[in-house]
């Protein structure tokens, strides 16, 4: 790309990603709704929200889960790396894809799972309970919302410490084993310190996901009242009888005031990053650790954390949409019913959802990780105010909750004349999907980038190829595989996504997350758990499709 | 029954026959409304409870189709207010359980006055000014788990649950779940009104707070959790859909206090800059109708109209319906809710 | 006719100055080896010149066309400077066959299917490797790659040819072989070739010309003889071949000779750094330049060492001589253990 248009992508997505945010700040300082003429300038709102005792303690609550679940799922994440992808652990390319389940089910879902398995009556308590007599835990306690969110969250430390092992030689192994250390000991000492960049780049981003963490308090820390950032963003609603979106886009604000250091941080790692570069373009074969005895208790820790974190809440789940109820003193087989499914059928959107949903996953998706491919080419070998300036902004759509970028977008939509016709079409769907995952699906394409040695492509220019022809004949093809293998990663997620379309649906653009979402939110908990089996059912589906590209890759 | 019902009615259509209820609609609105041929309606009704109501106008009205969208409350309120901000909204027809935020709309002016035709088989606490109706009546009920609470311990009125919970504090500790004023609209409507209907409110707060009431944000959920066992009594929960769970769960109980039992209302109106107004009218009407609100009885949602046999268990004597009118706006005054959310909390705690 | 003109270059990489104001002329057919230490600047002129990197003062020009000029505001971009370029780790591109990664260039210049085939095969042929047409860089050995890179970067007739350190990923043995094989092949097709190399021998093996840099800037440029045996600095007579160093301080000066001191013995050389009486001065002599004096003792310049080890090299031995705190080091035939004279002529001893 030469330097206009790489200048122009940079605008575009400054615009896109700008609009919305700028909307939000400018809100923040208003004292209605911006497009009321009698909106005045006013920084009641934030007195308000600094003044309001219930606002501190969501951002405690949020910080020390934050915290919590960081301190957990890195550690965790980075094991568990080191495991499946440098030993010779049994099983791991079976266990590779299941790992990543997590981040596939919407969180409100796996709540609710855990709800149905690990709550007060739930089929793994009662278990307990017959053997001990009581249950040891409370799963409406702050504790058990840190752990949950720590242990849900290690797929995203596994994802980029995964990818960093990958990488690196196993040279630096083999030198550590030689001189006496033992499997642990080389994890610890040698592979995971050496790709500590990756590491607490994923801390810094699992640290920040804490703060705009959702579905699971909404449903865990229902009963308690735990409040978190964006579930104190429903409270205020609530206590002032209306939206009130100068106090919302005030608490935006506050959580892009604590997003920009950390983005700083995740540079400042990166730079340092380079330190570390024992990464060569053309990795040698990687030959597995052998972990010899201590095989078994890893197994057994891999086993155990799937079993808390994915298959028992999901089994619950999937048990849940066929019984017609559950809990102490109820005869699971005695309730057994399809009433669910078929009410599912009854469902006049459904259809429409599901395919809506494959087809915003599958056509968007791949959309979609043209675009993040664009504007990393945009970005791609080009050290400039510009690209750092895209670092700042890819975040931060992402430092919106949910709901609030969906309504951020949709006004966009309706107020900036020239898009309002795509208002009540799929594209405007997926460009809120584009823009709230801008962040993570920019990274999944960088990563593959950062992969091709710089004088492949120099090479093409010498040879006499336009930096246009270098990107189409030698850059793209260069990293097909990692782009297939992000467009996975982003269909499974585009299958889960939720709230960020609530405002954008219309009839005929129905997607199943936002269905969930407002079945949820008007108690249909046997149509939820039924619609949930199917997206499960979907997901599992594409998780299929990604192992056996990988099989098919590697072999 | 209602497969029945369809039938007959698809071979009274077929068959070119006169609709039977048809008198009801000025005929002048019905082709005006045929000619928009649409209606868009923005719903805080699940789309699967709303089918049978929707599917059963369109088959009357075949040259009417109807655009539901299924929103929760406060989305249904953002996405309305905005786009009436936009210029032109997109939606003919607002519909939702949020009774405040509804009249809230319809008192800053966004309601165009229809005199309908079915006005006369409907209460007139559920009319205001043409403007805004009530659809439904749906008491506010105690849910109970049979299986957890023993058939004689079954609270009848507002004073038995806060005797019981007196009495058996450690038997029902944390297994009482209501709403959270302050995290649900709904719930903090619910309260209020029973502040409104009975002084001892306050006692049974404190009885609540004292029990360990858990709080909640949903009524999905605290049914669930009743349901399971979690929790054994529901206070403040919609009528309807404990009726609806009882249907397949035999372990659900419901009672309707015999000192009062609020009834609810969802409200609907027609927006000022609804661009399908005739098919709009149209379709509120066929909602007030007979056959309309049956749809909705089928799902358990209470009939609003006069001539309609109330469920007797449902709805009894004691039935306090909220009016539909500017009262329901007393809460949106910032002081006097947030005053009234600090008494609440002080009650909870037992101060 | 003069092929490739660099003019007062000046490169800044990340606040750096890399390149301090190189001045270059390289003819048509000539091969020129860029020589020095890593971070001399070489690959950054090498770079600079393909365009990979930008100047920011200075002048290349191409035969009579400016490629790069910072006074004009002229920056041809890579690919419209028509130059072919093997860069170290040869940079194949994995998904495409040999055939396809030599015959891309000439796809960008909207050569005819046939010709592709043709010039393809032909320079294939050229390389040795006529037959390997269909195979992936990575079905290949890593002498095979090289061949590749090169025709890769010959195939569509450049007038100017780069080579960055075309040699270093080859085994020692291969890289002999392949010294000669550059050499003639260059040659036999008339090109002018600028190459970068840290290794003086293989910048001598293959060079017409050596431009040897050291911190940004043209130490010395010459014919590699008169590199290896005429170096005008102290840097460029260590860089080029292996010494002998003594440091001294200057005697006296007579002619275009200075004499220095050796541990007592006063050793007379050439004055190649224009020393005056009583300065600091380092003495330098090659090694094959030192002779062990048979039988006499004393005379002109010699000194007298004690044999400390010697060291069979394959027809030829080292020997190491030990001389107060100083030790010598010279080529020769097998000797006694004890003590020696050495001879080292006053004109092949340096004195900078």
């Amino acid at each position: 790309m030469n330097r206009p248009l790489r200048i122009a992508v940079i605008v575009a997505m400054a615009l896109a990603v700008l609009a919305p945010v700028g909307l939000v700040a400018y809100q923040s300082f208003l004292d209605g709704p911006f497009f009321q003429p009698q909106t005045t300038f006013s920084l009641s709102a934030y007195e308000f929200v600094l003044d309001d005792e219930d606002f501190f303690e969501a951002l405690g609550n949020s910080a020390m889960i934050a915290f919590g679940m960081t301190l957990i799922a890195v550690p965790l994440g980075a094991i568990l790396a080191f495991l499946l992808v440098r030993t010779d652990l049994p099983g791991r390319r079976w266990i590779e894809p299941l790992i990543l389940v997590p981040m596939f089910i919407s969180s409100v879902v796996l709540a609710f799972g855990f709800v149905v398995t690990f709550g007060p009556v739930g089929l793994v308590s009662l278990w307990v309970k017959g053997w001990l007599g009581e249950v040891p835990w409370y799963l409406y306690s702050k504790p058990s919302l840190m752990v949950i969110a720590g242990l849900t969250h290690v797929p995203h430390v596994f994802l980029y410490a995964s990818s960093g092992l990958r990488s690196l030689g196993s040279d630096v192994e083999e030198a550590a084993r030689s001189t006496g250390a033992g499997p642990l000991r080389v994890a610890l000492t040698v592979s995971l310190p050496m790709i500590m960049p990756s590491i607490l780049y994923s801390a810094v981003l699992v640290f920040f996901l804490g703060f705009e963490l959702f579905g699971l308090p909404l449903v865990l820390g229902d009963p308690e009242g735990i409040l978190v950032l964006a579930t104190y963003l429903y409270k205020l609603t609530v206590k002032l009888g209306t939206p009130s979106y100068q106090l919302m886009a005030v608490v935006v604000v506050a959580i892009v005031c604590i997003a920009l250091p950390l983005v700083w941080l995740q540079r400042t790692l990166l730079k340092t990053a380079n330190r570390y570069v024992a990464v060569k373009g053309k990795a040698s074969a990687v030959r597995p650790v052998s972990i010899g005895a201590w095989r078994w208790p890893a197994v057994t820790l891999i086993g155990l954390w799937l079993l808390v974190t994915v298959v028992l809440p999901v089994s619950g789940l999937v048990l849940r949409s066929f019984v017609t109820s559950w809990g102490e003193g109820v005869s699971l087989a005695g309730s057994f019913t399809l009433h669910h499914f078929k009410e599912l059928l009854n469902y006049p959107n459904l259809v429409r959802g599901i395919v809506n949903t494959v087809l915003m996953a599958a056509v968007g998706g791949a959309a979609s990780v043209a675009v993040y491919t664009l504007v990393n080419l945009a970005a791609h070998r080009w050290n400039s105010g510009w690209t750092r300036v895209m670092d700042y902004l890819v975040l931060l759509p992402r430092a919106m909750p949910g709901l609030i970028a969906g309504l951020a977008i949709f006004w966009v939509f309706l107020f900036v004349a020239p898009l309002a016709p795509l208002r009540q079409t799929l594209l405007s769907i997926w460009a809120a999907y584009t823009l709230v995952w801008l962040a993570y699906g920019m990274r999944l394409v960088s990563g593959a980038l950062l992969q091709v040695g710089p004088e492949l492509e120099e090479a093409g220019r010498v040879v006499g190829a336009s930096p246009w022809r270098v990107s189409r004949d030698l850059t793209l093809p260069l990293i097909k595989v990692g782009l297939i293998g992000s467009w996975l990663l982003i269909f499974v997620t585009y299958m889960r996504e939720y709230s960020t379309a609530v405002y954008l649906l219309s009839p005929g653009t129905e997607v199943i997350g936002s269905l969930l979402v407002s079945l949820w939110g008007t108690g249909a908990v046997d149509t939820v758990t039924a619609l949930s089996t199917v997206n499960i059912a979907l997901i599992g589906l594409g998780l299929l499709l990604m192992t056996s590209f990988r099989k098919h890759h590697h072999g | 029954m209602k497969r029945h019902l369809s039938s007959v009615l698809a071979a009274t259509l077929l068959l070119g026959a006169a609709p039977v209820w048809a008198q009801g609609t000025d005929a002048s609105i019905v082709s005006a409304a045929e000619r928009e041929g649409s209606v868009t309606i923005y719903a805080a009704l699940d789309a699967s409870e709303a089918l049978e109501l929707v599917r059963g106008f369109e088959a009357r009205y075949p040259k009417v189709k109807v655009d539901y969208n299924d929103l929760s409350t406060t989305e249904l309120y953002n996405r309305f207010i905005s786009e009436a901000a936009a210029g032109g909204g997109s939606t003919d027809l607002m519909f939702s359980s949020a009774m405040d935020l509804q009249m809230k709309l319809v008192n800053d002016g966004y309601a165009q006055p229809y005199a309908s035709p079915e006005r006369a088989n409907i209460p007139a606490w559920a009319n205001w000014k043409d403007q805004a109706y009530g659809i439904t009546a749906e008491p506010i009920v105690f849910a109970y788990n049979k299986r957890i609470v023993p058939e004689a311990e079954v609270p009848k009125t507002h004073a038995d649950l806060a005797k019981l919970l007196a009495e058996k504090t450690d038997a029902y500790k944390a297994k009482v779940a209501t709403y959270d004023p302050e995290r649900s609209g709904v719930g903090f409507l619910y309260i209020t009104q029973d502040m409104q209907a009975d002084k001892g409110t306050m006692d049974l707060i404190k009885a609540l707070g004292k029990s360990g009431t858990k709080l909640y944000t949903s009524s999905g959920t605290m049914l669930e959790r009743i349901a399971s066992g979690e929790h054994a009594i529901g206070y403040n929960m919609i009528g309807s859909y404990v009726r609806e769970r009882q249907k397949r769960d035999p372990s659900m109980g419901l009672v309707a206090p015999s000192d009062y039992t609020v009834v609810m209302s969802r409200i609907a109106f027609i927006p000022k800059a609804a661009k399908h107004p005739n098919a709009s009218k149209l379709f509120l009407d066929y909602m007030l109708s007979a056959e309309g609100q049956k749809h909705l009885a089928n799902r358990s949602i209470g009939p609003v109209r006069t001539d309609m046999a109330a469920d007797a268990e449902l709805v009894p004597a004691s039935a306090r319906p909220i009016a539909i009118g500017p009262e329901l706006l007393a809460y949106m005054d910032q002081t006097k809710r947030l005053k009234f959310l600090k008494d609440f909390q002080r009650a909870m705690q037992g101060k | 006719m003069a092929k490739l003109i660099i003019d007062d270059l000046h490169v800044r990489l990340g606040g750096n100055e890399i390149l301090k104001g190189i001045s270059a002329t390289f003819q048509q057919g000539e091969i020129v080896a860029l020589l020095g230490r890593s971070g001399s600047g070489k690959t950054t002129l090498l770079r600079s010149i393909a365009g990979l990197e930008q100047p920011n003062k200075g002048a290349i020009r191409i035969g009579d066309a400016a490629v790069f000029d910072a006074a004009a505001g002229v920056n041809l971009t890579p690919e419209k400077r028509n130059l072919g370029l093997v860069f170290q780790s040869y940079a194949l591109w994995p998904h495409k066959t040999v055939f396809e990664n030599v015959a891309y260039g000439l796809k960008l210049r909207g050569c005819s299917k046939p010709e592709i085939t043709a010039r393809v095969e032909a320079v294939l042929e050229g390389v040795g490797l006529g037959h390997l047409g269909g195979r992936y860089p990575h079905q290949m050995s890593g002498g095979q790659q090289q061949r590749v890179a090169l025709a890769r970067a010959l195939v569509y007739s450049p007038p100017v040819i780069l080579l960055d350190e075309p040699l270093s990923n080859l085994d020692a043995k291969l890289r002999e072989e392949a010294r000669i094989w550059i050499r003639t092949l260059i040659k036999r097709l008339n090109l002018t070739a600028v190459f970068v190399t840290h290794d003086q021998v293989e910048a001598m093996a293959i060079a017409d010309r050596i431009v040897l840099l050291d911190d940004g800037r043209i130490v010395q440029s010459g014919s590699p003889e008169e590199l290896y045996n005429e170096p005008r600095s102290l840097f460029a007579s260590e860089f080029m071949g292996v010494n002998n160093t003594v440091k001294s301080t200057v005697r006296e000066a007579r002619g275009g000779y200075v004499q220095i001191d050796l541990e007592g013995f006063a050793l007379w050389g050439r004055n190649c750094g224009g020393k005056a009486v009583s300065d600091p001065a380092v003495g330098v002599i090659r090694l094959e330049q030192v002779a062990v004096a048979h039988g006499e003792a004393g005379g002109e310049n010699t000194v007298r060492a004690e044999l400390e080890t010697s060291v069979y090299l394959g027809g030829h031995w080292e020997h190491v001589f030990r001389c107060g705190e100083l030790s010598l080091r010279a080529f020769g035939k097998p000797l006694k253990a004890g003590p020696h004279w050495l001879h080292l002529p006053p004109e092949q001893l340096w004195v900078f």
